[in-house]
């Protein structure tokens, strides 16, 4: 269960494709757009149809234009600063595609080496929701109401 | 379960189903179940314990829950090298996740090591020696869960699903749970299958906001005030809520996957590049 080193420079990053999505869609769907520096707020809400408990999806027409869409940015680990560039692909509001690359300097942990894991696989794309059988769903859409209102908030005033 | 009250309470969606409807004096009693619980642990609100404590450090009787989440957050603390504890809530803070919701990053603070010498609780009481905002997000969601589940039951429904914002627990027929792929709400990586048990998750990607050196969220490692960086989100099964919850936080840190094992715990987790990695079990499949 040795890392690769793709993997690893994806790891140097937390909620990378998060963080730089909106950067990159933020560009109205042109080409491309480069952020450098501090990333912006992660809200992939606004770039993904929001999905309902009952497992059913409400999305309908895109909201962003497909396309590839890259970012460069750094952060800050305990240890060290990390560059990274992401790119990103979009179909229909869906993430297919995530890619990072960069020049990790962090030192590697054992935390990848478990013997507690049972299992491991590359990049998972995942199924749409509306195409599995579910009664609800598990995970961070629904459970930061109060939170995701008030950094919206922030925002609004940063722009105006 | 043919009858599903849907309500907002501590900033998430709530909702409870049951084969019978649940009278207004039942929800009523839910309501105050979770308002008694907020008023105690949220460190957002003027008026709770947790806020009068970190202004006033003193001695208290020891509320409802306290030794449950703090035994189990001493565990977990040892489990994870210290990275998991309940005296994070100034460092969450100081990177700007305070009660104002300000999002101003005053830089890394980490949380007193020693914060079981600072901290001290047994049946009778609770006594903070510092002043020290106390911190229960690692466990406290999944601890109310646990807690309206229980006074449901004792209100003599037999079965019931108590989901708080996709924490959930469930006493009756196994159903089948998405887990929500953390770069996109509207794919899943996996399906757990809950049967009389609880499902878990957490995420970084929601609670996260702009940083002086970088992006920040709310899973941070207490030993050093920084947010994690190489875990998106986890999931994971256990026979309540509570627990299900620390093992959901503790496999954002190394000891997690040792934890979850002594507990029997089934866990998923995808790292930021977009990895999944799962426990030994049959409960949660994974669309590798």
């Amino acid at each position: 269960m040795k890392l690769s080193p793709t993997a690893r420079q994806g790891s140097a990053l937390f909620g990378i494709a998060g963080t730089l999505l909106l950067a990159g869609c933020a560009a109205e769907a042109s080409s491309a757009e480069t952020t450098t520096g501090t990333p912006v707020p992660q809200t992939t809400a606004e770039a993904s149809p929001t999905t309902t408990s009952a497992g059913s999806s409400t999305g309908s027409g895109s909201t962003y234009k497909d396309g590839t869409y890259t970012a460069d940015g750094s952060y800050q680990t305990p240890e060290t600063v990390e560059k990274i560039s992401v790119s990103i692909t979009l179909r229909g509001d869906t993430v297919t595609k995530v890619e990072v690359t960069g020049d990790p300097q962090a030192a590697e942990t054992k935390h990848y080496q478990s013997q507690f894991i049972g299992g491991i696989s590359a990049q998972v794309v995942g199924k749409k929701l509306d195409e599995i059988s579910v009664s609800r769903v598990s995970g961070s859409s629904l459970t930061s109401k109060g939170f995701t209102q008030a950094l919206a908030a922030i925002r609004n005033e940063a722009r105006g | 379960m043919d009858h599903v009250w849907r309500f907002e309470a501590i900033g998430t969606v709530w909702e409870i189903g049951t084969a019978d409807p649940l009278p207004e004096g039942e929800r009523d009693a839910v309501r105050e179940a979770i308002d008694d619980f907020d008023h105690t642990w949220s460190r957002f609100r003027a008026d709770s314990l947790v806020t009068a404590l970190s202004e006033q450090p003193q001695e208290v009787p020891t509320p409802p829950d306290a030794v449950a989440m703090l035994d189990l957050y001493r565990e977990l603390s040892q489990a994870t090298g210290g990275a998991v504890q309940p005296l994070v809530g100034d460092s969450l803070a100081a990177r700007g996740y305070d009660a104002a919701y300000s999002f101003r990053d005053r830089g890394a603070m980490p949380a007193p090591a020693d914060w079981t010498s600072l901290l001290e609780w047994d049946d009778g009481a609770l006594v903070l020696h510092e002043p020290r905002l106390i911190d229960v997000g690692a466990i406290g969601k999944g601890r109310l869960v646990d807690v309206v589940h229980d006074l449901l039951g004792s209100l003599g429904h037999a079965e019931r699903l108590v989901d708080a914002g996709g924490d959930l627990r469930l006493s009756g027929a196994p159903i089948r749970v998405g887990l929500e792929h953390p770069f996109d709400a509207a794919r899943a990586i996996g399906v757990a299958i809950v049967a009389d048990a609880a499902l878990c998750g957490s995420a970084v990607n929601r609670r996260a906001w702009p940083g002086e050196h970088g992006g920040l969220h709310h899973v941070l490692d207490a030993r050093t005030g920084e947010p994690v960086p190489a875990v998106a989100a986890t999931w994971a099964i256990a026979p309540r809520a509570m627990l299900a919850d620390a093992v959901a936080t503790a496999l954002f840190f190394d000891g997690g996957g040792a934890f979850a094992a002594r507990h029997g715990v089934e866990w998923v987790r995808m790292t930021t590049d977009g990895r999944a990695e799962w426990s030994a079990g049959r409960r949660m499949e994974v669309f590798a």
